[in-house]
């Protein structure tokens, strides 16, 4: 089958919007044309926007351990108030995984409050963040997908090859909005079946930005709204890949004939 | 298919090291992240150590919180770099004057913001060395994983554009190699300091044939690719592993609580 040409490609629209401070008194919920957000933690001390996250989220699942990140860390993240009311209303809708690392008083907690308990570990062929994205994929299809983004936070850092295995996930869901954060920066998978138009939250991401095509080399890559924009540009492990690179314009096109993974730093 | 055999005895202390094994030349490259808690044990290995830049401001401020010594001023005097390598943007000045005074060399590359500091301090190396003593030279860097993703990926690059060095990326949770598809590889593995979780990934291209021994799960002319299957949260299984592709791979291994 021929490729798509570029100019026949749907456009997917890529928003970093919900790390936006709310400007309202109390979290605000997500309303029904708004993007809906579903937030994954895995086991990975907490970045420190979790909290913002977590009151931007309509879902809220913990992979296993990442259950002990949310009881012990956002308590740490929110000083000025109570633990135990902190722990009350940073509840997880679900905590889901093989078990393994998640102590048992923090499952007990988070149960006694209400919290599903889904215990995956008779299945050991899976990530942690694969059983999670599925389970959402799953039992909210009632979203429309297309609006629907996946936050995850722990997904980068610590073991390579945890790292790797997370990074796998957002191929093996290309159709899927999944973003993965850490402190220092957040990077979502660019499918080639789409051109792209990223807008860039100037205030929160950037400057610093990047393409990297991991799993396969790209023999053509064209964007605009970069420092050094690509132009049919290959890009290749091994060559050049496009790192240290900068945000100019609010908006930055892309579009390539292999998937890439795009990345912005986050402002400190 | 010649072979190359890869170790990671510098994670051991110096005075333990293997017998019948080739004794490697180190050089340790510090970039500017946190030091992993094991590298003092780097630091006594390597003929060679460079800071990129940033790095030296971490030796500088915590190389005697890890050493646990009480005497700060005669730590930083013991933990000298030879050289301070990159466009100088982010070491301190206090810091570059210290050890400019102890007699490290200041490499300002600032004019070349072409390449990443790892790039440049590599590119150092590979130039001063002659090619019979490439293959007895291991290059540990440390601070290059974590963080930025897109500097950690640039750094992962560096490995593909020197396949023909021995480089090790280190961090406290694991290391990882770069295993080029022109040889054959044969990992042996320090069980005291390494393991017991590893992987395999085709991260430039997929692999259409992957051989491995030595693994929980091994694989046997497997195909993999991102996208379908990767090798994560494999078991070390054996004190010898061996790969052989037809794609280059990152290895990783994760490593034990080292003190």
């Amino acid at each position: 089958m021929a490729p798509t040409a570029p100019t026949q490609r749907p456009t997917m629209r890529h928003s970093s919007a919900f790390l936006l401070p709310s400007t309202a008194p109390s979290s605000p919920a997500p309303g029904p044309d708004d993007a809906a957000v579903a937030l994954v933690v895995l086991n990975q001390p907490l970045p420190r926007f979790a909290p913002l996250l977590w009151s931007r989220a309509a879902v809220r699942v913990c992979a296993d351990g990442g259950a002990n990140r949310v009881f012990d860390g956002m308590p740490a993240l929110l000083p000025g108030q109570d633990p135990d009311e902190v722990r009350a209303s940073y509840k997880p809708d679900v905590i889901k995984g093989d078990m393994d690392s998640v102590r048992p008083e923090v499952k007990e907690h988070y149960s006694n409050l209400g919290t599903r308990i889904v215990d995956e570990s008779h299945d050991q062929d899976t990530t942690d963040l694969h059983k999670c994205i599925a389970f959402i994929a799953e039992n909210y299809s009632a979203t429309n997908k297309s609006n629907l983004s996946i936050l995850v936070l722990g997904a980068l850092g610590g073991r390579f090859d945890h790292e790797m295995g997370n990074i796998n996930v957002l191929h093996l869901f290309p159709s899927i909005n999944i973003v993965l954060l850490s402190d220092d920066c957040l990077i979502f998978l660019l499918s080639k079946m789409h051109t792209h138009e990223i807008h860039v939250e100037k205030s929160i991401e950037g400057p610093h930005c990047g393409l990297i095509p991991i799993g396969m080399p790209s023999t053509s890559t064209t964007t605009t709204g970069l420092r050094w924009n690509l132009d049919n540009t290959s890009m290749s492990f091994g060559g050049l890949i496009s790192t240290s690179n900068i945000v100019e314009e609010d908006k930055v096109t892309v579009t390539s004939d292999s998937d890439l993974m795009w990345t912005t730093s986050l402002r400190k | 298919m010649d072979v190359i055999m890869h170790s990671s005895s510098f994670l051991l202390p110096k005075l333990y090291q293997p017998v019948n094994k080739p004794v490697k030349n180190y050089a340790l490259v510090v970039l500017n992240q946190h030091l992993p808690r094991f590298m003092p044990r780097l630091w006594d290995h390597a003929n060679l150590r460079i800071c990129a830049d940033g790095g030296a401001n971490h030796i500088f401020d915590e190389m005697y919180q890890i050493t646990n010594d009480e005497d700060k001023k005669s730590t930083r005097n013991k933990y000298v770099p030879e050289i301070i390598e990159g466009d100088m943007d982010s070491i301190r000045p206090e810091v570059k004057l210290f050890y400019s005074s102890q007699g490290s060399k200041i490499s300002d590359k600032s004019h070349n913001q072409e390449t990443t500091d790892l790039h440049k301090c590599i590119s150092r190396i590979h130039h001063c060395t002659p090619d019979d003593e490439k293959p007895n030279l291991c290059v540990l860097v440390t601070g290059a994983l974590g963080g930025r993703f897109d500097h950690e990926a640039a750094n992962i690059n560096v490995l593909y554009l020197f396949s023909d060095m021995r480089i090790v990326l280190l961090s406290d949770d694991c290391l990882i190699r770069l295993l080029p598809r022109t040889h054959r590889h044969e990992l042996y593995i320090e069980s005291s300091v390494e393991g017991p979780h590893c992987g395999l990934f085709p991260v430039g291209a997929p692999s259409t044939s992957t051989t491995t021994t030595g693994l929980k799960w091994n694989l046997s002319e497997s195909k993999m690719r991102f996208g379908s299957m990767i090798s994560t949260s494999n078991i070390v299984q054996s004190e010898k592993v061996t790969v052989e592709s037809d794609a280059d791979l990152l290895w990783t291994i994760s490593l034990r609580n080292l003190t």
